[in-house]
């Protein structure tokens, strides 16, 4: 029983060792990077935002911000986020009180490069430029979008996510 | 001799073309030449960094639970990786955030670190990590090269356009994964065909 134990132990002991190790370095390198992943994170929302409504000011509620410019109000501006192809896409939306899109741009995405990975591209963003919430669709669903060839579910992903936060943000602002 | 031990890696067994090892990500991330690029210095780090760590404890790991003890390590490294350069290199992690969890399950790591790394010194081991990223690297670029030239008609890498347009309907199957097994495909029948040829003389 004695030998057996110890040779188990002689297997265990190395593999708890190795685990223990890995957990203290994984645990110290997340302490030393949270923060400064925080203010990376927030330093996109924020450069998304002035690339929204470049030179605004932006007062944040709980859902949308703001931005006001020389005390004027110019519109909102939100995130939408959705699941993609493959991964969670963020974008940073611009609503006019109209309802109708500023722009939008994509703050994180892992779609499949070199296909997917297009949505986030000005060729297919600009598309959105000062269209209204109801026609932001696929043309293939009845809308004025058109999608990237070879990734629909990526194009469709974005464009619903982006009309139906649309929807609810101007719902919530009337 | 120490240098074959580096340069065996790139040709002789490059980790591709002779020991197809690490298809998946090699498939994934081939689309194009940037991409390729940043998952190779991925791939690079992660490697070396593992290979000379299980080298180092190669003594202390007890056989039975070998494979344990490297994926645990392995995994940690990527993570450690992540984390780091989220925070402190953004732009980096841009572009290759999506690659890196990708780097734990290449088996190119898993298996340089149990065939090579876990038998030999640390040195050696050092320069095999070199050799085989060295090998993957120009297997994945290689292979980027075609499939971009032929999906999109150009080559543009981190903005700059090396090969400009010169084709106006270029094929999108070589974008999507078929045209990823094409190319592997076409370049391995021609390796063996060189082989072959050299054998029988």
């Amino acid at each position: 029983m004695g030998e057996e134990l110890k040779r188990i132990l002689g297997i265990a002991i190395p593999l708890i060792i190795v685990c223990v190790l890995s957990g203290a370095a994984l645990t110290a390198s997340y302490d030393l990077t949270e923060e400064r992943i925080e203010a990376v994170e927030q330093e996109k929302i924020t450069e998304s935002l002035s690339i929204i409504f470049p030179g605004a000011s932006f007062t944040a509620t709980d859902d949308y911000y703001s931005a006001t410019m020389g005390g004027e109000e110019m519109g909102y501006a939100f995130i939408a986020e959705g699941r993609g192809y493959s991964s969670t896409i963020k974008t940073m939306v611009g609503l006019y009180p109209n309802g109708t899109i500023r722009r939008i741009y994509v703050v994180s995405q892992s779609e499949t490069p070199g296909l997917g990975t297009s949505i986030a591209e000005p060729d297919f963003t600009s598309q959105f430029n000062g269209k209204r919430i109801e026609d932001v669709r696929l043309r293939q669903d009845g809308g004025v979008i058109d999608a990237i060839t070879g990734a629909t579910i990526s194009s469709r992903a974005i464009t619903d996510t982006v009309r139906e936060r649309a929807e609810v943000v101007l719902n919530e602002t009337r | 001799m120490k240098l074959d031990e580096l340069t065996k890696g790139v040709f002789k067994y490059n980790p591709i073309f002779y020991l197809v090892l690490g298809l998946c990500p090699l498939l994934a991330v081939s689309t194009r030449v940037d991409n390729a690029l940043g998952m190779s210095l991925g791939v690079f780090f992660v490697l070396v960094s593992s290979n000379v760590i299980i080298s180092l404890f190669r003594h202390w790991i007890p056989s039975q639970v070998r494979i344990p003890c490297f994926i645990v390590v392995i995994a940690s490294f990527v993570t450690i990786v992540e984390l780091f350069m989220h925070g402190y290199a953004p732009e980096l992690y841009g572009r290759l955030g999506i690659y890196l969890p990708l780097i734990v399950v290449n088996c190119i790591i898993l298996g340089r670190v149990e065939a090579f790394a876990s038998k030999k010194p640390v040195f050696d081991s050092f320069l095999d990590a070199i050799g085989m990223s060295i090998g993957f690297t120009l297997g994945i670029v290689g292979i980027a090269v075609c499939r971009e030239v032929l999906s999109t008609g150009k080559i543009a890498i981190f903005g700059y356009t090396l090969v400009p347009t010169f084709t106006q309907s270029p094929s999108v199957m070589m974008i999507l994964p078929p045209g990823a097994f094409l190319t592997i495909g076409v370049i391995m029948a021609l390796i063996n065909y060189r082989s072959i040829r050299k054998e029988g003389r």
